[in-house]
């Protein structure tokens, strides 16, 4: 019976399991030695160890995980061979659409492609400092948009060791938010969206709102000797991503950049974020913008207060 | 200034933004902006308490408990009255010292 196990196809004659099955029925006819039950179980035999692949499923282990093979299996799976493990199901490609992204590196694409994979909403915005050159983000903006974000955050540490910071809100609140927002506005100047998405901003100033993001920029005079660059830089990019939004500006990056140079002199963001300015000449001039964005913002609040009244 | 007294200072500055955080919250009539100062009110506590923790002794009241909520207060009362003035309605100015004795609280700076 065993002599199955030694026969061989010859070399040139391995064109596929028909070719295989007729030359080894010509085989039993000579020798009139196999039932017919016996050479459908070689047959059989035959096409499992041409296929040469097992699905199994990776199982989680105490320090390692693992794939568990049954004995019954290929004989090219043997004990000790080397195989290739790689997933059985393609996943299907995700073709993100980057927004005033010129360049992002092939690593950073890939968790980008990871986390849109991996999120069952209506669409994902990536946004922030992870979509700039280099490797200095604090952590990955994600706005997830009618969608489940359960566990999201755990997702993205365990596996690309990053922290993410999620947030979930429907449609009309992202229009919402980049209709009142400077700090949104501008948070989502750059960004990478698993759907394409246009943004039609039709700014409306609300000031009691623009005042609750202004009050972060109030401290900024006197922690400034204890703050480090970045976050000297964050709160006076506050200051005036507010400023360019109540002169009906739109507030990209670049824009608030562009003007705080403008104000403080050429260099200054570079300056800032590299905390290598000193105190006294800036400061004076901070006080002065934040004064001006302050009365601008109450102004705005008392004539709206006096037009409900009039209504 | 002592580098202790210097993040009191701080310490005071944030404590008093995030006292101005929630009494404005409660002025807001809007719900959409609501949430925003919900948000806000998180944050600003966030960072007081960063400084907090910087300040010895960290897990108990601080021996000068008394003068830091005196300055909280006094600080944040001075935040709402320029809006007052400048005719922003429904804020509680009474609201402060309470709000202040809660956030001290939250962060173990005052005696129980």
């Amino acid at each position: 019976m065993f002599i199955l196990k030694k026969y061989k196809v010859p070399r040139k004659n391995k064109a596929g399991p028909l070719h295989e099955f007729l030359l080894f029925s010509a085989f039993c006819n000579k020798n009139n030695s196999l039932s017919a039950s016996e050479s459908l179980i070689y047959y059989y035999v035959i096409l499992r160890n041409m296929a040469n692949e097992i699905i199994a499923r990776i199982s989680i282990g105490s320090r390692m995980d693992q794939v568990y093979l049954p004995k019954n299996r290929p004989m090219a799976l043997s004990i000790g061979s080397y195989v290739v493990v790689s997933p059985a199901i393609q996943q299907k490609e995700i073709k993100p659409h980057y927004y005033h992204t010129r360049q992002i590196e092939p690593i950073k694409a890939q968790i980008v492609q990871e986390i849109f994979r991996n999120i069952d909403a209506e669409n994902v915005i990536i946004a922030g400092s992870f979509l700039e050159k280099g490797f200095c983000f604090e952590d990955i903006d994600i706005i997830v948009i009618n969608g489940k974000a359960e566990g999201l955050e755990e997702f993205i540490e365990g596996n690309f060791g990053l922290k993410a910071h999620v947030i979930r809100m429907s449609q009309d609140a992202l229009r919402a938010g980049l209709n009142t927002d400077p700090l949104f506005q501008m948070a989502l100047s750059r960004f990478a969206a698993k759907e394409r998405v246009i943004f039609k901003i039709q700014p409306e100033i609300k000031h009691k709102l623009l005042d609750i993001h202004l009050l972060k920029s109030k401290t900024l005079p006197e922690q400034f000797e204890h703050l480090e660059g970045k976050d000297k830089y964050k709160l006076t990019r506050n200051l005036f991503a507010i400023k360019l939004f109540l002169e009906e500006k739109t507030a990209t990056k670049e824009k608030v950049s562009k003007a705080i140079d403008a104000w403080f002199g050429k260099g200054t963001v570079k300056m800032l974020s590299a905390n290598t300015l000193s105190k006294n000449p800036f400061i004076t001039k901070y006080k002065k913008a934040y004064r001006k964005v302050f009365n601008a913002i109450m102004a705005g609040i008392s004539n709206n207060d006096k037009q409900k009244q009039a209504g | 200034m002592t580098s202790r007294n210097k993040l009191v200072r701080i310490f005071i500055g944030n404590a008093a933004n995030a006292v101005v955080h929630k009494v404005l919250e409660k002025a807001i009539e809007e719900e959409n902006l609501r949430k925003y100062y919900e948000k806000e009110v998180h944050n600003s506590f966030l960072i007081a308490k960063k400084y907090r923790e910087m300040i010895n002794p960290v897990g108990r009241a601080l021996p000068e408990s008394e003068d830091i909520k005196a300055d909280i207060v006094k600080k944040a009362k001075q935040e709402l009255n320029i809006r007052i003035k400048k005719g922003y309605k429904n804020i509680d100015i009474d609201s402060v010292s309470p709000a202040t004795e809660k956030l001290l609280k939250k962060l173990k700076a005052n005696k129980a």
